[in-house]
């Protein structure tokens, strides 16, 4: 297939990053990238300020055209949703009441009022990204294995293997992985596998510059989280609480925990989350038992009906 | 579900299951997922004809087993009946591949949480049985080479086993997805699979069948099958609602899969069967079981079409998808 020139830029496999601080990581992030021990993001939205600085910073890095280039008329997002080329992308929710007196029957978008609480002036940022799921439904749906857990416990889909299936784009619960239409294979957030491996952390994590995307080993991050909430309640905002860690919302039916989590002051799905989420392979032995019994039933049924059928021959 | 989180209930619909769609907040009108990039008509095609060959290669086998001899001539049409899934399905799996150079990729490993992977599997393993079946039945029709039907025969088994998979997993490949209407109910999908499949495969065996109580046999085994997806159709929906996703049964496609799948797809010629049958006329009976077989086969191709897009309808819309995934509609044994 001919690649559209403008798709993507020139990919350069021989280039060399020169002058790499050694454990780049351990300066940014304050931790040591090491194989075998499990990375992710902990994307605390509280002190998220929409700067779109890990959109950019992604972009940059990854090489990512941008999508379309035009208004949405959704607040300041006209990125609109993750896909194929955007890899980072920031939610814009204006609230039109405070927190706690919102009900679900109205819903959260568009217009404000003026008798904001003081907390983020009634505006909810939140930098989505993959998931990078335990159980990851995308890679558990890949029948090609393109996509692959990594050393350092992410998802991600290898390009050289990946034929352009599409399954993994309806596997996963979050919306995330696409196809791209003008190569043919399925894109999604790699955590920087390639900075990874040289000691470098994620660059959403590296440009962000309130600490909202946090990199970091998964344990720690979860203990980091924790605290935050914590913290948060006991300065009022009893709303906080995280998404994606065990048991928690996000991280359901047999989703044992998302490697990127988040936490929120509102529902999941005034950011566009979904509450419970669940691991689609789990559907897989129901799906074949009740149509192979079915299969079974009906060719003992024509079993019957041909042993009982005349010889005549008219 | 923490308390803290709002102060809230977690969803006004979480004391009636059978509550309609999502009514909170939702991003801009925007679903939290992805519809499959599946081209409806070329996936459907495939799947329809997959069934199609499964069943024929079931159907034709069971007959060849108790019938003996008698049997043969449904078991050679089951044989070259099986090739329609090798020689047109694959192509079609093929054709919806974003790059279809790398098919062979599929070969790559085996993968047992992901249908598609056991779906190749099972798919390769019948080309292998039927491939030899057909093969020698050519033999025999062609070269007149008696011996070779015993072969014929042998290959026949396998392909009835794999022919099973091959008409049953595709419900399994939509179902462990996250599109809402795939997953609701994947036993539901697994049935109504099933015996569309038997249907559509004893319909293609007794299509332009010349004696008649074989016809009478065949049409028997499409009318248990057919009555088997009507029974399975209105549970699938039952079931479907009561997880919220009722809402993509008022979709378009809800509506065509009402007319083409359940009107002429299993009605219509459930009425045919029982006409065909009353008709002194023995060539306007098999004329009417004919135009039954193709209603049937009709129906079910548009079965797996519009699966296929109220499916990915669930999947777009926010007041689905965002409904779907409230925490009620977790697997039991999971709940905390
Ligand atoms: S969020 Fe989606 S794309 Fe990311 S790991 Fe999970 S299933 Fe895969």
């Amino acid at each position: 297939m001919e690649i559209h020139p403008f798709a993507r830029a020139r990919e350069y496999p021989d280039s060399v990053f020169h002058d790499v601080i050694p454990n780049e990581s351990e300066l940014t992030g304050g931790v040591t990238i090491e194989p075998g021990k499990q990375y992710g993001f902990f994307t605390d939205t509280t002190v998220c300020i929409g700067c779109k600085s890990c959109e950019v910073a992604c972009k940059e890095w990854n090489n990512l055209p941008a999508d379309d280039i035009g208004l949405t008329g959704q607040s300041y997002d006209n990125t609109g949703a993750l896909s194929a080329n955007t890899w980072r992308h920031v939610n814009f929710i204006e609230k039109k009441q405070a927190l706690a007196d919102d009900t679900a029957e109205r819903p959260a978008r568009g217009v404000r009022d003026n008798d904001q609480n003081a907390f983020q002036s009634g505006w909810l940022m939140m930098s989505d990204v993959c998931k990078h799921c335990h159980h990851a439904p995308c890679m558990e749906s890949c029948p090609t294995g393109a996509l692959f857990k990594t050393e350092f416990d992410t998802v991600v889909v290898q390009q050289d293997i990946c034929n352009g299936c599409g399954y993994c784009v309806s596997a996963c619960p979050f919306g995330v992985v696409a196809l791209n239409p003008l190569d043919g294979k399925a894109h999604k957030c790699t955590l920087c596998y390639d900075r990874l491996k040289g000691g470098l952390e994620p660059a959403c994590a590296k440009a962000c510059p309130t600490e909202s995307i946090q990199f970091g080993e998964l344990s720690d991050l979860w203990e980091r989280a924790a605290t935050r909430v914590e913290d948060l309640h006991a300065r009022g905002v009893t709303s906080a609480y995280t998404y994606g860690t065990p048991d928690a919302p996000g991280a359901t039916g047999d989703m044992k925990y998302l490697n990127s989590f988040f936490l929120l002051t509102d529902r999941p799905e005034a950011y566009n989350l979904p509450a419970a989420p669940t691991r689609p392979s789990n559907r897989v032995a129901p799906a074949f038992a009740a149509g192979l019994s079915t299969i079974a039933g009906l060719a003992l049924a024509a079993a019957v009906l041909f042993a009982g059928a005349k010889t005549t021959r008219d | 579900m923490p308390e803290h989180r709002d102060g809230r209930a977690v969803s006004k619909g979480a004391a009636s299951p059978e509550a309609a769609a999502w009514k909170g907040p939702t991003y801009y009108g925007r679903s939290q997922l992805k519809p499959s990039p599946f081209n409806a008509w070329v996936v459907g095609g495939y799947i329809f004809l997959a069934g199609l060959s499964g069943a024929s290669a079931v159907v034709s086998t069971v007959a060849e087993a108790v019938q003996g001899e008698r049997g043969a001539s449904i078991g050679r049409k089951g044989r070259y009946l099986s090739m329609l899934a090798p020689l047109v399905g694959a192509p079609l799996l093929i054709l919806d591949l974003h790059t279809p150079t790398r098919f062979y990729n599929m070969w790559r490993i085996v993968k047992r949480t992901s249908p598609m992977s056991l779906g190749t599997w099972i798919l390769t393993a019948f080309i292998g049985g039927a491939g030899v079946a057909v093969v020698a039945q050519l033999g025999v029709d062609l070269l007149g080479l008696k011996w070779l039907k015993r072969i014929a025969r042998l290959g026949s088994a396998p392909a009835a086993i794999t022919g099973a998979g091959i008409s049953t997993y595709t419900a399994a490949l939509l179902a462990a997805t996250s599109a809402p209407y795939w997953a609701a109910d994947e036993k539901g999908l697994g049935v109504r699979f099933a015996s569309s499949s038997i249907a559509a495969g004893s319909a293609a065996l007794a299509l332009g069948e010349k004696s008649r109580s074989t016809r009478r046999t065949l049409n028997a085994i499409t009318g248990i099958a057919l009555l088997t997806e009507l029974v399975a159709t209105a549970v699938h929906h039952k079931n479907v609602k009561a997880k919220g996703v009722g809402a993509s049964l008022e979709s378009e496609w809800a509506h065509i899969e009402e007319a083409a799948v359940l009107g002429l797809g299993v009605l219509l010629p459930l009425g045919l069967y029982v006409a065909s049958r009353r008709l002194g006329d023995r060539k306007r009976a098999g004329a009417v079981s004919d135009l039954a077989s193709l209603a049937v086969m009709a129906g079910s191709a548009m079965l797996r079409v519009s699966t296929i897009r109220i499916g990915q309808d669930s999947a777009s819309r926010p007041e689905v998808s965002l409904r779907f995934s409230q925490p009620e509609n977790l697997p039991k044994k999971r709940r905390a």
